[in-house]
């Protein structure tokens, strides 16, 4: 039976995934799939967490994670449709006019 | 394994067999949807035998086979080209995770996150997908921005968290139980066992209220605040300049009350 390690070391790696994917990946949607992939390593970790210390109250947190996640979806998801209509593109460098 | 495990083993080959022997292309005598039905029906039978084998001591098996898998689909969500495909492959992370979280005693989180994220979340962005999607593959998708920075950091945060956690102990044995005083709704026997859902709900309804008030409060902003993105706005909302009047018509063709 592997232990608590196991598992918050593959809650780590999809972090870790989901960040370089974040911030190399430069279509819009990719990059919010990216943040998908953080999510599920966060709760990998914190339902790893709660079975090391043999409670149940990490399991609440991933619950209240998945409400995030579903808020950040719709809400990601509607900006990006609206910045689609805008430039008509997903291309996350058509909205970089403030570097120098 | 047992017998029954193994038996039940065969039906889930054979019913897989009889679908796969339907869903094989061919010329006449097309069975798409028998074969559909018949993978379906093979796919709960094989989850029901994971199931059984679950639950039995030991696991490991099942940990490195469902970690394995939601680390390549992982690395394919955010290297596949198409976003339609890091979609896909984002719901067999999902799906590994789930399992994983089965392994780890919380069903009814495992459940949830199917239900949520491969049913409501990963609809939502196949649709955008699809809204948005330009033809042909665009060269935002296939050039990637900064990849050597990017993975470097990324291996930095991971070697920083993972290097840390090799130290931690075995988990104890589940000692969650009911509470020995008399509950009024729902009274269980002091000292059984509770089930995950129990458990989880129980604490969510107790000390965790306010915060499951909020969460309702945060889904509710979001929703108005996605209608207010995506609502179109019509010329009639426009504000329209007061139509020009002489100086002297001012206030004439008001009517008197």
């Amino acid at each position: 039976m592997p232990g608590v390690t196991e598992y918050v070391i593959l809650g780590t790696i999809l972090f870790g995934l989901g960040l370089i994917g974040f911030v190399s990946r430069r279509n819009l949607i990719v990059m919010f799939l990216s943040t998908e992939v953080m999510f599920q390593g966060v709760v990998i970790n914190a339902v790893a967490f709660a079975r090391l210390h043999n409670h149940v109250e990490g399991q609440v947190f991933g619950l209240l994670l998945l409400v995030i996640a579903a808020v950040e979806a719709g809400l990601a998801l509607g900006m990006v449709v609206l910045l689609y209509r805008r430039r008509g593109t997903l291309d996350a460098e058509a909205w970089s006019l403030m570097q120098g | 394994m047992n017998v029954s495990t193994a038996h039940l083993l065969y039906l889930v080959f054979a019913i897989g067999g009889a679908g796969l022997y339907f869903l094989l292309p061919r010329i006449r005598h097309s069975r798409t949807a028998v074969g559909v039905v018949l993978g379906l029906a093979a796919a709960a039978a094989w989850i029901l035998v994971l199931a059984l084998r679950v639950v039995a001591p030991g696991g490991a098996a099942y940990f490195y086979l469902f970690s394995t898998i939601a680390v390549i689909a992982a690395v394919r969500v955010i290297t596949h080209v198409k976003p339609v495909y890091s979609a896909l492959y984002f719901v067999l992370v999902v799906l590994a995770t789930a399992a994983l979280l089965i392994l780890l005693r919380a069903e009814f989180l495992a459940a949830a996150l199917v239900i949520i994220y491969a049913g409501a979340v990963l609809i939502t962005y196949l649709f955008v997908i699809m809204f948005a999607q330009q033809a042909g593959s665009p060269v935002y998708d296939r050039s990637a921005r900064e990849p050597f920075l990017a993975v470097v950091v990324g291996f930095v945060l991971t070697a920083a968290v993972a290097g840390r956690a090799g130290d931690l102990p075995a988990p104890k044995r589940p000692t969650i139980v009911a509470a020995a005083s008399p509950a009024p709704i729902n009274s269980l026997p002091a000292g059984r066992l509770l089930e995950n859902t129990e458990a989880v709900g129980g604490i969510l309804m107790t000390r965790y209220v306010v915060a499951l008030e909020i969460a309702g409060l945060l889904l509710l902003i979001a929703m108005i605040g996605a209608i207010a993105l995506s609502r179109k706005r019509f010329p009639s909302e426009w504000p329209v300049p007061a139509p020009f009047s002489p100086l002297g018509q001012v206030g004439r063709e008001a009517e008197p009350f």
